[in-house]
């Protein structure tokens, strides 16, 4: 049945249908499947709109929105200008600085969505101007948002440390270490990657032109300013960030810089909103689906099947890592650890495993499996904000997926990468 | 795709490596800078009376879209300053951002099927030639037009159903539907418009990605019927 | 058959301990199978709610605070100092109060649900990061509250700054300072970790967490007469468990507290110390009689009366 689901959509997916269909078609068969007819179809609307309406995603429209005004009027410009101007001579420097860039946001949004949308949004014009190719750009942008997932703050490490009762804080600690090894790797690739398809450096910059270039960012560099310093200072939450983000860039691209103009502001609000729908239906068409598979018990018979039980440690970690790896490439990574992190903790108990060390690894493998096809929501935010076609979107992921799964498996086998962190703090 | 038609994405000027990267650079900040959609523009699939009836709801949603996220900016603004300046949280404020994330979703889709921008993987259908490539636009529109009109269909008894048990929303107290008729709407009006696509592409020479949008933006060479 | 029953916790959490207790019972004196679904698997609180009355589910654990939205008098269980803070009293109350066996039965019913039984979850206590001993010390502490007009009523009375906050952003809003404190019972402080990013527990005893079992009505009636013998004896033995799961509890969580987290500070505040608290009460009856539904003056007044003979007895 499952499977008969299963590929069903994926076969509707491939035939060209809007996304949104293969979803609403997978969970509806499931309804009727669960419920013996159409009686019930009222709580599969009950449950897209559910989807939809977490306060966290909130931050989702309003960082795209903006970054729409940043990049409509000077911020975003002047801001790649400052980075380029001291790294732009480094070969690959645009695209270190990308990850790098997702890194910094990373520590203030807990969304790989978010972070796909604020930085990749500037910056794949001028990686592309620079001569990377697009199969690269997209690939790089949705990838690195991942590290975003792992520096605090992380929602996913949030809702793992409450569905199994794991330190939060302990947890934010855990998944630095990880965060810096992955954009340690996608700096050495994207380095590689200059260096073999000859992406041209530019001219190192003189010291006169990199203080022009500071003093020209002087105001957008407000916001980290306001983002980090309003979080960490406690003004707001992360997903008010966001909106402040956004009061901040209407004052500085409308008053200070004069760039864009109230019938601008109204046209971004309306593209803004336009991109989030698209988004938008697709996560509530995913919690739907998520319904039926949990609903149906379906994580609990696989999980029986395999035998999970006579496994040692590191056949825990694997089952573990591949089961949320798996479950993100179709439902919604929050959906994915509500449903399984309660489901593997008696054998996480059993196994004496450390759960900081687990969380870390459920939380690395949602936000690789939010950026794999076929559904992972990293995939259709990029498509919906660069409108380039799905093919086009993940044609050069598999080398970052490759990066990203051997920094899984090193997690298993070195887990001090995660714990070191905890373990010198806990000792002071 | 290095002979684009669209002279907003003229590649010309732009220094690059190679042009096929030139091209996708143009379209890149044209994405980002110039792409916005012009309301004026946009003509209905309807004839006559009803023409201009969709025309004028497809002002509305793009109204409600435009609405809907600055009023999101400054609702959750306005309670940052509550809080840290005046000591005072707005309480109803996140059941504001609910109610602002339905509408925006779902006056959005309709929108968005009117101008083709709904995510689809065309890999596949775009490698195939031109009879079955239109050929498929039919049955998927069709297709999605009948799933969507039945969902708008469970959506509106849904919305009656919590009507009729009286839920409100706990902070601002009023009936919880009253945030939720968008829903069925926004179904309805999408499904619609699927429908419409799916009868354009029966009756014109060339593919259409919705009434108003031929297929292939990112494809020009196949822009023209042949 | 199959039954599904849904709840607001995780399986070792209050809600849960009772379910499982629940399943027990049923699957032990009945050929009816009873499958759990936790915290968050089908949704949110009022989700699950919805789908109890639809019928997908048979069982619901729904606190009355969240059925406010639905039935507006259940937001009596927010007024603060109604419920005794005497463990004995509180067990009395809810086994033979009037509001509890015979008003709230007839307005779940008007929603289509079938009320089985309404439990304690535990003393509500308050999180925050300066000591508090009196209203005074409560002035411009953020206290983060569920958003519901009669809680952030309580705090603006008890002199702190009510703030509503997804409780998915509490966490890190107390770790950032956005927030200065949160109220839960002792399970759920210790539970969900709020004791890290908190320094002191008060222990104000202005209220108990009450939750609900539920069934949808059209399946319970359709039930011959030994399966509703069977639900309500299990029902009545997951409360006595839950009751005798209870007393040890706050302790043992309070105890694990302290052992992770040495430094906090514990403070149960003394009569004459909660009297400032006690006082503010009649300002939030006040606004549950405004926005507590066409019985509220019904369902308090019964609940005082209830409370009394509990005290009586
Ligand atoms: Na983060
Ligand atoms: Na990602």
């Amino acid at each position: 049945m499952t499977a008969a689901i299963l590929g069903t959509m994926i076969v509707l997916l491939l035939l060209g249908f809007p996304m949104m269909v293969p979803l609403i078609i997978g969970s509806m068969v499931g309804f009727v499947g669960l419920f013996g007819g159409l009686g019930q179809l009222e709580t599969l609307v009950q449950q897209v709109i559910a989807g939809i309406q977490p306060a966290s995603l909130i931050a989702v429209p309003m960082f795209i929105f903006a970054a729409e005004i940043m990049t409509r009027g000077q911020s975003a410009a002047r801001l790649i200008d400052l980075v380029m101007a001291f790294l732009g001579h480094i070969k690959g420097g645009l695209a270190i600085s990308t990850a790098g860039a997702c890194t910094m946001f990373g520590a203030v949004s807990g969304s790989t969505q978010a972070t796909v949308v604020a930085v990749g949004g500037p910056l794949r014009p001028r990686l592309l101007k620079a001569g990377y190719s697009d199969k690269f750009t997209l690939a790089l942008i949705i990838n690195a948002s991942d590290i975003a997932f792992l520096i605090p703050p992380s929602i996913g490490m949030i809702i793992y440390g409450v569905v199994s009762g794991t330190s939060i804080s302990e947890l934010f600690l855990a998944g630095i270490g990880p965060g810096l090894l992955i954009l340690l790797l996608f700096s050495i690739y994207s380095y590689i990657y200059a260096v073999r398809h000859n992406v041209p450096t530019e001219p190192a910059a003189t010291w006169p032109e990199r203080f022009r270039a500071m003093r020209r960012a002087i105001w957008p560099l407000g916001f980290p300013v306001i983002i980090i310093g309003g979080i960490y200072g406690g003004i707001f939450s992360p997903t008010e960030a966001a909106a402040a983000c956004v009061l901040y860039a209407i004052v500085l691209e409308m008053i200070v810089f004069r760039e864009v103009s109230p019938r601008q502001l109204y046209a971004t609000a309306k593209s803004t909103g336009l991109i989030t729908a698209v988004v938008f239906i697709l996560v509530g068409a995913g919690a739907a689906f998520s319904y039926v598979i949990s609903f149906a018990q379906i994580p609990q018979a696989i999980l029986g099947g395999i035998g999970i039980d006579g496994m040692g440690p590191y056949g825990v970690l694997f089952t573990i890592s591949i089961a949320f790896f798996i479950g993100c490439m179709f439902v919604d990574p929050i959906v994915v650890i509500l449903i399984l992190v309660p489901i593997f903790a008696p054998v996480v108990q059993a196994t004496g495993l450390d759960p900081v060390l687990v969380g870390t690894i459920v939380t690395l493998q949602v936000a690789i499996g939010s950026a794999t096809p076929p559904f992972g929501c990293d995939i259709f935010t990029a498509i919906a904000v660069f409108r380039r076609p799905y093919w086009e979107v993940i044609r050069g992921t598999p080398p970052f997926i490759a990066i990203l799964l051997s920094v899984s498996v090193a997690l298993i086998y070195f887990p001090q990468i995660a714990l070191f962190l905890r373990d010198i703090s806990i000792s002071r | 795709m290095t002979n684009d038609p669209d002279p907003s994405r003229d590649a010309t000027a732009i220094p690059g490596p190679s042009p096929v990267d030139a091209a996708v650079l143009a379209a890149a900040e044209a994405v980002q800078a110039q792409d916005d959609i012009d309301d004026g523009l946009y003509e209905s699939g309807l004839p006559g009376p009803l023409g201009l009836l969709d025309k004028g709801i497809a002002r509305l949603e793009a109204f409600a879209l435009a609405f809907g996220v600055l009023a999101m900016a400054f609702n959750t603004t306005s309670n940052v300053v509550g809080r840290f300046v005046f000591g005072q949280s707005l309480y109803f404020s996140e059941e504001i951002n609910q109610a602002l994330i339905v509408l925006i979703t779902f006056a959005g889709i309709s929108y968005a099927a009117r101008h083709g921008r709904h995510i689809r993987m065309s890999a596949i259908t775009d490698a195939l030639p031109f009879r079955e490539r239109k050929a498929m636009m039919v049955i998927t529109s069709g297709v999605t037009a009948v799933l969507l009109l039945a969902l708008s269909w469970y959506a509106l008894t849904y919305v009656m159903t919590q009507a009729g048990r009286g839920r409100v929303l706990p902070a601002l107290r009023i009936p919880q539907w009253w945030i939720l008729v968008w829903v069925p709407a926004g179904l309805f009006l999408t499904g619609l418009q699927y429908a419409l696509t799916a009868l354009k592409n029966l009756t014109d020479p060339e593919i259409w990605l919705s009434t108003a949008t031929r297929d292939g933006y990112d494809l020009p060479h196949k822009d023209k019927a042949p | 058959d199959t039954w599904r029953y849904a709840f607001e916790e995780a399986l070792d959490e209050v809600q849960g301990v009772y379910a499982q207790k629940f399943k027990e019972e049923v699957e032990a004196n009945s050929d009816h199978e009873v499958q759990l679904f936790p915290f968050g698997t089908l949704g949110e609180s009022d989700n699950i709610m919805e789908q109890a009355q639809s019928g997908i589910l048979q069982f619901v654990n729904q606190s009355p605070g969240f059925t406010g939205a639905l039935i507006p008098e259940a937001q009596v269980f927010f007024v603060p100092y109604l419920l005794p803070e005497d463990q004995d009293q509180l067990v009395s109350f809810f086994r033979n109060s009037e509001t509890i066996t015979s008003i709230f039965p007839e307005l779940y019913a008007e929603q289509g649900l079938e009320l089985l039984k309404m439990y304690p979850e535990g003393e509500v206590m308050l999180t925050t990061k300066t000591p508090v001993e009196s209203p005074a010390d409560l002035s411009d502490v953020k206290v983060r509250v569920m958003t519901n007009p009669l809680l952030v009523e309580s705090y603006r009375a008890f002199g702190a700054t009510p703030t509503p906050l997804p409780w998915g952003e509490t966490y890190g809003g107390l770790q950032t300072g956005i927030i200065d404190g949160q109220e839960n019972p002792a399970f759920f402080i210790e539970s969900t970790r709020m004791y890290e990013v908190t320094d002191h527990i008060t222990r104000l005893g202005h209220n108990n967490f009450t939750t609900a079992l539920m069934a949808n009505q059209e399946f319970f009636e359709g039930l011959d007469e030994a399966d509703q013998q069977v639900i309500q004896a299990a029902a009545d033995a997951a409360f006595d468990h839950i009751i005798d799961y209870q007393q040890g509890l706050t302790e043992t969580a309070l105890e694990a507290i302290m052992e992770a987290k040495p430094a906090m500070t514990v403070t149960t505040l003394t009569e004459e110390q909660r009297a400032p608290f006690r006082e503010t009460a009649g300002d939030v009856e006040a606004t549950f009689l405004e926005i507590g539904g066409p019985r509220a003056q019904e369902v308090l007044d019964q609940m005082k009366a209830d409370l009394e003979a509990a005290a009586a007895s």
